[in-house]
């Protein structure tokens, strides 16, 4: 059993729900504290040491449920115990597909052509047959389970391989056989025909389950998992549509993993150190007793972050996903304000704050949108938010920087630098095209502490990573 | 704590018997937690929706075991000096003041400063020792003879660095104090922490703790707790009330009712000697359920079918 918790512990990490190899240890004393009696009890138990949140417990439970049942009720031949179990006894008697389902007639029946067949009396006494004909199901589990094992059935990775895993699984089994008999059966045209071929069907469907169900358990998650990397190492503006979603799920990932790294160091105790010049000099007073003892207090002044969108046509898609992750920073960041612009500039802070994102950002391209006039927007942000800029302010900017040969307006650009904190440039296009046409770039790096490229996923978290750890 | 002293602990069953002689019904899910938190000395991380009973748990296994309860109630700012210990300056000022008179005998005989500061520094110490240390709350619980239950209350509203502070005593029941060295506990408590998720815990701590969410509890269960509390409530009425608590929970309201508002609520319609649902009985008491002035008007335009499906149910 403890090999097979590892295994199941494996599998639950593929389902991405981490475990620490403490953890590990936790549930195996669980397990021998609890025993293997009791399964729910021991589902219970297992979940609380395994499973950190309900959205993990789930995922835990239904992991549990269907690595521990691969048991022998999933393969039988007459009418599954489970089942029976499970399903109200009206439907478990009702004459369903009793068809497909041999019987042991279809036993009989293949016994006695098997008399005057050689070919298939081999085959009756192969192991497998047998093990079919008993309905032994014990012996078909192992078998089904051994030759998973053999196949390497636990390292698969795409659904397209379920065929050839379904193949190497009956092969290893000795199905080969089987067929060899049916077809012979069918140039003798003999009646037992059918009956072996029900025989063949029932365990080729067995054997199918057992694939599907082991590819669920372990390539799913790392499906997921892959898909995500992909996903987050894609330019931004090239992700298709149907994907979206999953990349807004990704940045709300990302936007936590970040919140929970930074925020922890943001506050600070309200009381820190005794502060000992100060108590012995107001000790002084009461002749060197120092009864009033004074503590050396922490204060700090929260950042403040205000980005800068552009949201005209040739950055728009970034633009979305820039504010989608700002927007969820802001459990980290409190003071987050947010201006657009293309032609003209407006804070779209409110728009945040009171429609849900995707719709707010859809307002925000539609108010915003159009041709870029780089020069006038820093006008409308200096008349805006100038004065607000201290020096812990940092300044984020997105756009590619090409202003249509229009004025770039330098002067505001360096106000702004040197007012703030920090100003951050982060331009979609490579660094190789900074240089070229109407870009500004290279007259705007000037007026910037830190630029950088950044058109994927990965790119964006190194870059607001950095922030947060600077405005800390 | 070990096993032979508390045989209330002994098996899941016991456990359950035992709280529920205490009137704490619990699920089998609820008991496995305590009893293998007990096995395997391990905090428990209880989480929940506010009024399952998470504090309650803490506060039943101390009348179980007949331990001393010792609660710490998080919040923002809450430090080691209010936690852990704090050191009594008033008193150690005090004695230096006491003590000046003393130094002129201590030093009496020394050949120089060298000399009197070696001499100094042989009582140096004294004054950073276990008499001037006032115990906290989590120290207080590793000083208990017998043990203790130690209930850290609504640990999701203190700040990470609180958090960092109680790995080392959640992992090993020690506490390290500078001055001193290493406190171990003299018994090691069982430890209950409760968190309401009003943020995420840190991986680190919860990765020290058994895992325990309490979810509302089924109809069942919670009829079962409305009698064992209000025992003379008809059997009828009881069903109908929890019922209808269930189904109000279904509604989307800013803060549904808890365990201990059901209970509330049977007992207020025990006292109008109400002996089945009536519309405007439940109108009259609703804000027993409910603390919210939007709920109470989001929960009365449904009224009508609310309790006529409850009483069917």
């Amino acid at each position: 059993m403890p090999g097979n918790l590892v295994n199941f512990i494996q599998v639950l990490r593929s389902h991405d729900v981490r475990v620490s190899p403490a953890e590990t240890l936790d549930a195996m004393n669980v397990a021998t504290t609890l025993g293997y009696g009791d399964r729910d009890r021991l589902r219970d138990g297992l979940g609380m040491a395994l499973a950190k949140t309900p959205a993990e417990e789930t995922v835990f439970n239904q992991c549990f449920d269907s690595y521990f049942t691969r048991g022998l009720a999933d393969f039988s031949l007459e009418q599954d115990e489970s089942d029976t179990e499970e399903n109200p006894p009206a439907t478990a008697e009702a004459p369903d597909d009793s068809e497909l389902q041999p019987s042991a007639s279809d036993a009989a029946a293949l016994e006695a052509a098997a008399e005057n067949n050689p070919e298939l009396a081999a085959v009756m006494d192969s192991e497998l047959m047998r093990a079919l004909l008993a309905n032994d199901r014990n012996a078909l589990t192992i078998a089904m389970t051994q030759a998973g094992e053999g196949s390497g059935l636990q390292q698969i990775q795409m659904f397209t391989q379920k065929g050839q895993f379904t193949r190497k699984m009956l092969d290893a089994m000795g199905e080969q056989q089987l067929r060899g008999a049916i077809i012979e059966l069918e140039r003798a045209g003999d009646p037992a025909l059918a009956n072996l071929q029900r025989f063949r069907d029932l365990l080729r469907e067995q054997v199918r389950d057992f694939v599907d169900r082991e590819y669920l358990l372990h390539a799913e998650g790392r499906n997921q998992q892959f898909m995500e990397d992909v996903l987050s190492k894609t330019r931004l503006s090239n992700i298709e549509h149907s994907y979206l979603h999953r990349v807004h799920e990704l940045i709300r990932k990302m936007a936590r993993k970040l919140a929970a790294r930074h925020a922890r160091r943001r506050r600070q105790y309200r009381r820190g150190h005794l502060d000992m010049p100060r108590t012995m000099r107001r000790g002084v007073a009461n002749d060197g007793l120092m009864f009033n003892t004074y503590w050396r207090q922490v204060k700090r002044e929260k950042p403040q972050l205000l980005a800068i969108c552009d949201v005209s046509g040739s950055v728009a898609a970034y633009a979305k996903f820039l504010l989608l992750f700002l927007y969820s920073l802001q459990d980290v960041l409190p003071k987050v304000r947010s201006f657009a612009f293309s032609s003209h500039l407006g804070e779209v802070s409110d728009l945040f704050a009171e429609h849900p994102v995707e719709k707010a950002i859809e307002m925000v391209n539609w108010k915003y949108g159009g041709a870029t006039d780089y020069g006038s927007s820093l006008q409308d942000f200096a008349d805006l938010a100038l004065d607000d800029i201290t020096s812990n302010t940092t300044v984020i900017i997105l756009g590619d920087a090409r202003n249509n040969n229009g004025d770039p307006r330098m002067d505001i650009m360096r106000a702004i630098y040197q007012r703030s904190r920090q100003v951050i440039w982060l331009n979609p296009e490579s660094r190789r095209a900074w240089q070229t046409g109407d870009s500004e770039m290279f007259r705007y790096l000037s007026a910037c502490h830190f630029s950088a490229e950044c058109n994927n996923l990965k790119q964006l978290e190194r870059v607001v990573d950095q922030l947060l750890k600077s405005t800390r | 704590m070990h096993t032979q002293d508390f045989p209330q602990l002994s098996s899941v069953e016991t456990i359950q018997e035992g709280f529920e002689s205490f009137g704490y019904i619990c699920s089998d899910k609820i008991a496995t937690a305590v009893f293998l938190a007990f096995q395997l000395r391990k905090p428990i991380l209880v989480e929940g929706p506010p009024g399952v009973g998470k504090t309650e748990l803490a506060k039943t296994t101390s009348q179980l075991l007949d331990t001393p309860l010792i609660r710490l109630q998080c919040y923002e700012g809450l430090d080691e000096a209010k936690a852990l210990y704090e050191w009594k300056y008033g008193k150690q000022l005090l004695y230096t003041q006491v003590l000046k008179e003393k130094l002129g005998d201590l030093l009496q005989g020394a050949q120089g400063l060298a000399e009197s500061v070696e001499r100094l520094h042989q009582f140096g110490d004294i004054f950073y020792s276990e008499e001037f240390l006032e115990p906290r709350p989590l120290l207080k619980a590793m000083q208990q003879e017998r043990g203790a239950i130690l209930l850290i209350d609504e640990v999701d509203k203190s700040d990470y660095e609180f958090e960092s502070l109680l790995l080392e005593i959640l992992s090993d029941y020690q506490i390290s104090i500078p001055e001193i060295g290493t406190v171990k506990a003299r018994t090691s408590p069982m430890v209950f922490l409760t968190s309401n998720n009003t943020r995420d815990i840190s991986d680190a701590l919860k990765r020290r703790c058994l895992h325990l969410y309490i979810p509302f509890p089924s109809i069942e269960l919670e009829e079962r707790i409305v009698r064992s509390r209000v025992p003379d409530v008809e059997e009828h009425l009881r069903h109908q009330l929890v019922e209808f608590v269930h189904s109000l929970r279904q509604l989307d309201l800013k803060k549904s009712p808890a365990i201990s508002e059901t209970i509330d609520w049977a007992r207020s319609l025990l006292l109008l000697h109400a002996d089945q649902l009536e519309e405007e009985v439940v109108r009259s008491t609703l804000n027993v359920l409910l603390k919210f002035e939007d709920d109470i008007e989001a929960a009365d335009g449904e009224l009508n079918k609310l309790v006529r499906d409850a009483r069917e149910g």
